[in-house]
C-alpha cells in the first residue's frame, strides 16, 4: 500500500489548471531488500552516536586516574558492552564495505588536471588502507609498536 | 491462440473531475508470452476500457514517456516483460509525482528543476563561425558521455527516497544533466551550475541511497553524477576563496 510522499514533492511552483492527486511514495519500499539495506546503513548512525558517548565516557575515565580507568575496563567485560561492541564492529564493517563499493564511482573523471586512479585500483586501495590502519591500531594497542 | 494466458492488471484510476483520491480497477485480459507491460495497457485501452489514460510513444525505451510503477518498482513499461511477473500485475503512476489522471503524472515540477541547471553549453564568448567547430577528444567525451544517455524518463525521481521528502531537491536526472555539462570540455558554465547545486535544491540533500542508479533503464548512474557534483561543487567553492574567479582565466 503506497504511502503519501511530501505533498509538495515534484509539484510545479505554479499549480496547473487541472486538479491533481497528491504524490505517493512506492508502497513496497519497506519490503525491498535494497531499501532495507539503505535503512540499515542509516540506522548505523544511531550505533555511532552511542559509541561516541562510550568514547566520551572512556576519555572522562582516562582523565580521572588509574582507578577510574580500571573500573571502565572492567565494565567493558559486561555482556551488554560486549554485545554493543560487536554490533559496532559489524556496523563499521557494513558501512565500510558499502562506502568502499560506492566511493570509486563518486570520483569525477577529473578535478582540474588531476585524474583519479582506475576504479578497481581505487576500490582495492581502500581495502588495503583499511587493513593497514587496522593492523597499525592493533599493533599500537597491543603494545607491539610503542 | 493457445499461447494466450490470463493475467489480472490492477490499474490506478483517478479522474480529477470525479475522484477525491485515486482508486484501483482490475482488468483480467488474455496476454501473449512476448508482451511487454505497455502492450497489456494498450490492450486494455483499445479493447476493454477506453477511459484508461497513460503516456507512451516510441515503444523502444528511447522516448522515456511510459515510465510507471509496476508492482511497486519504477519501470519503462515498453521494455518490461510481462513474463517476469505473476498472474497479478499492479500498475500505478510514477511515485513521488502529482497525478493528473490515471497513470499520467504532472511533469512541470520536473521541467522546472531540469531548466534550473541550465542543461546546455554555456560559453563566456561564443566562437565566430569562421573559427570552426569546438574540438573534443575521445577522452574528454568519456568524462561525461555516460551522463548524456539520460532519456528523462523520471524513474530515478520515482525511486529516490529524498525526492519523496524534500520538495526542493533537484533530484537525480537534473543533477546528472547539470553535471554532464560541467564535465563537458566545451562548457564554461560550471560556476553558475555549481551555485545551483549549492543552492536551495542542493545536491547535498542526496543521501546516496543509490536507488536512482538501480532503476535507471539506460545505466546513466545518476547517483555517481550527483556525488561527483558534490565534490566538484565543494572544490569550486573552496577555489573561489583562494583563486580569483575560481581559477578561470
Amino acid at each position: 500500500m503506497a504511502q503519501p510522499a511530501h505533498p509538495q514533492a515534484m509539484t510545479p511552483s505554479r499549480p496547473g489548471r487541472t486538479r491533481t492527486a497528491p504524490p505517493m511514495k512506492p508502497g513496497n519500499w519497506p519490503s525491498s531488500a535494497r531499501y532495507r539495506t539503505y535503512l540499515a546503513f542509516d540506522f548505523t548512525g544511531l550505533v555511532y552516536l552511542i559509541a561516541g558517548f562510550v568514547v566520551l565516557r572512556a576519555a572522562w575515565a582516562f582523565g580521572s586516574g588509574p582507578e577510574a580507568w580500571s573500573a571502565l575496563l572492567a565494565s567493558f567485560a559486561h555482556p551488554v558492552y560486549l554485545a554493543f561492541h560487536l554490533v559496532t564492529l559489524l556496523s563499521v564493517i557494513f558501512v565500510g564495505v558499502r562506502f568502499f563499493r560506492l566511493f570509486p564511482k563518486a570520483q569525477p573523471a577529473r578535478i582540474g588536471p588531476a585524474k583519479p586512479p582506475p576504479r578497481p585500483l581505487l576500490h582495492a586501495g581502500l581495502y588495503v588502507a583499511w587493513a593497514g590502519v587496522t593492523l597499525l591500531l592493533v599493533a599500537v594497542l597491543g603494545g607491539i609498536v610503542p | 491462440m493457445s499461447e494466450l494466458r490470463k493475467k489480472t492488471f490492477v490499474v490506478t484510476r483517478f479522474d480529477p473531475d470525479k475522484d477525491q483520491v485515486p482508486k484501483t480497477q482490475s482488468y483480467e485480459i488474455p496476454v501473449r508470452p512476448d508482451w511487454k507491460v505497455l502492450d497489456a495497457l494498450n490492450y486494455i485501452k483499445d479493447e476493454v476500457d477506453s477511459t484508461v489514460s497513460h503516456r507512451w510513444s516510441c515503444r523502444m525505451a528511447v522516448c522515456g514517456s511510459c515510465g510507471m510503477m509496476v508492482n511497486g518498482e519504477p519501470k519503462l513499461t515498453c521494455s518490461t516483460a510481462l513474463s517476469d511477473y505473476g498472474d497479478v500485475v499492479e500498475i500505478e503512476p510514477l511515485a513521488n509525482f502529482p497525478v493528473i489522471r490515471d497513470l499520467v503524472v504532472e511533469l512541470d515540477g520536473f521541467m522546472e528543476k531540469f531548466k534550473s541547471v541550465k542543461p546546455w553549453i554555456l560559453r563566456a564568448k561564443e566562437k565566430a563561425p569562421e573559427e570552426g567547430t569546438y574540438r573534443q577528444s575521445p577522452e574528454e567525451l568519456d568524462a561525461f558521455k555516460q551522463f548524456s544517455m539520460c532519456i528523462n524518463c523520471m524513474l530515478c525521481y520515482a525511486a529516490c527516497p529524498v525526492v519523496a521528502q524534500e520538495p526542493d531537491f533537484l533530484g537525480p536526472a537534473a543533477a546528472a544533466l547539470g553535471h554532464r555539462y560541467n564535465m563537458d570540455s566545451r562548457d564554461e558554465g560550471a560556476a553558475e551550475r555549481n551555485e545551483v547545486f549549492r543552492g536551495d535544491g542542493t545536491v547535498f540533500h542526496c543521501s546516496y541511497a543509490n536507488e536512482c542508479s538501480e532503476v535507471c533503464p539506460k545505466n546513466v548512474d545518476p547517483a555517481a553524477a550527483i556525488n561527483q557534483a558534490k565534490l566538484l561543487a565543494v572544490v569550486d567553492w573552496a577555489t573561489s576563496f583562494v583563486v580569483p574567479r575560481g581559477g578561470k582565466k
